[in-house]
């Protein structure tokens, strides 16, 4: 599967809950396939998507705030985890979308394959983890996941998408922050 | 600053309005961030950038912050203050400590405190020198700034050497 496909298998039970997306294709892979108010598409800051999503999900403990996240950007910000772990979010959703390169630059190597970042989410108390690579079982899990209590981390293990790229993101920064806010 | 006026300054400002304290722990602001762990109100990021990260988010939930840290973490964060909080205009609140305010403090801190105001100069950031015969002024002016959808930093010398 790639980004894009898992994306979509995401959307169709996400629906129009919140999802703060992380920079590069990950971003304009969801504009591209289901563009929301309740999409905030963090375009430049890498590293920082799970921790919009960590203050979304403290200030709005009865929504359920999903983040999109990448292997390049998680390992940029590992620190995120032990934060998000002494807040224990019961409403935070960190999918992880893992190629194992930094495609949106190139596809240089994150070296996200030589270790298990599934591993590091459980050693930081995630209270559910997840690891696939297969369509139908993250379709399984992120049905699953409804009626299970955060922080939750679903690894999903992608491949690199070959030449299907996404526009870029037309809407202005200032509108993707005031749309975002208005729908919360 | 005193202690007393950095235990005033986070009860004003948590009393006016600022809901979340969010940073990385600097001995310049310890007194202000000891009285904010007193009242259960302080959140420790591992670095100044995933503190940022956090304060728009609860910003995107409209909820009033503020992020304390030192000097050098602010360098630390510059290309996350112009792609995310300048970018999308969050009217964040910096307190930043000013390590290498005086000349003869540790040597690591003497070229980023030399730079700081120009780093602040360059970001077009706004800004005040706060200290303890103004802190009630300059609280209010952030409050006021914030309220109006800027972003805005208060910057405490260190005038002390330990």
């Amino acid at each position: 599967m790639i980004r894009k496909e898992a994306i979509e298998i995401a959307i169709k039970e996400i629906g129009n809950q919140p999802i703060i997306s992380a920079n590069g294709y990950i971003s304009r892979d969801l504009y591209n396939v289901y563009d929301k108010h309740s999409n905030f598409y963090m375009i430049g800051s890498m590293g920082l998507a799970s921790s919009i999503g960590l203050g979304v999900a403290l200030k709005n403990s009865k929504k359920r705030i999903f983040v999109f996240d990448g292997d390049g950007n998680i390992l940029m910000n590992l620190g995120s985890l032990t934060t998000i772990s002494s807040q224990k979010p019961k409403n935070l959703v960190h999918i992880v979308f893992d190629n194992s390169v930094h495609e949106s630059t190139g596809s240089q190597p994150t070296n996200s394959n030589l270790v298990h970042i599934e591993k590091i989410a459980k050693a930081c108390n995630y209270n559910h983890v997840y690891i696939t690579k297969d369509q139908n079982n993250f379709l399984k899990i992120i049905q699953k996941i409804k009626k299970l209590k955060g922080p939750i981390m679903i690894l999903v293990k992608i491949q690199q998408s070959k030449g299907q790229r996404s526009e870029r993101i037309k809407i202005s920064p200032v509108r993707i922050k005031e749309r975002f806010m208005q729908s919360i | 600053m005193k202690k007393l006026n950095q235990e005033r300054m986070f009860n004003f400002l948590a009393n006016n309005g600022i809901k979340n304290f969010i940073g990385v722990p600097d001995s310049t602001l310890k007194h202000f961030i000891e009285q904010g762990l007193k009242k259960k109100k302080i959140l420790i990021a591992t670095r100044e950038e995933e503190a940022i990260g956090i304060a728009t988010g609860m910003l995107l939930s409209k909820s009033p912050s503020l992020i304390f840290l030192q000097n050098a973490g602010f360098a630390n964060s510059l290309s996350t203050i112009t792609s995310l909080v300048q970018l999308y205009q969050f009217p964040l609140i910096f307190l930043i400590g000013w390590r290498g305010y005086q000349k003869n403090d540790a040597p690591e801190h003497k070229k980023i405190g030399k730079i700081q105001p120009e780093l602040i100069k360059s970001l077009g950031l706004k800004s005040r020198i706060i200290r303890d015969k103004n802190w009630k002024e300059c609280c209010n002016w952030v409050i006021a700034e914030s309220k109006n959808g800027h972003t805005c930093a208060l910057i405490v010398p260190r005038e002390f050497i330990d």
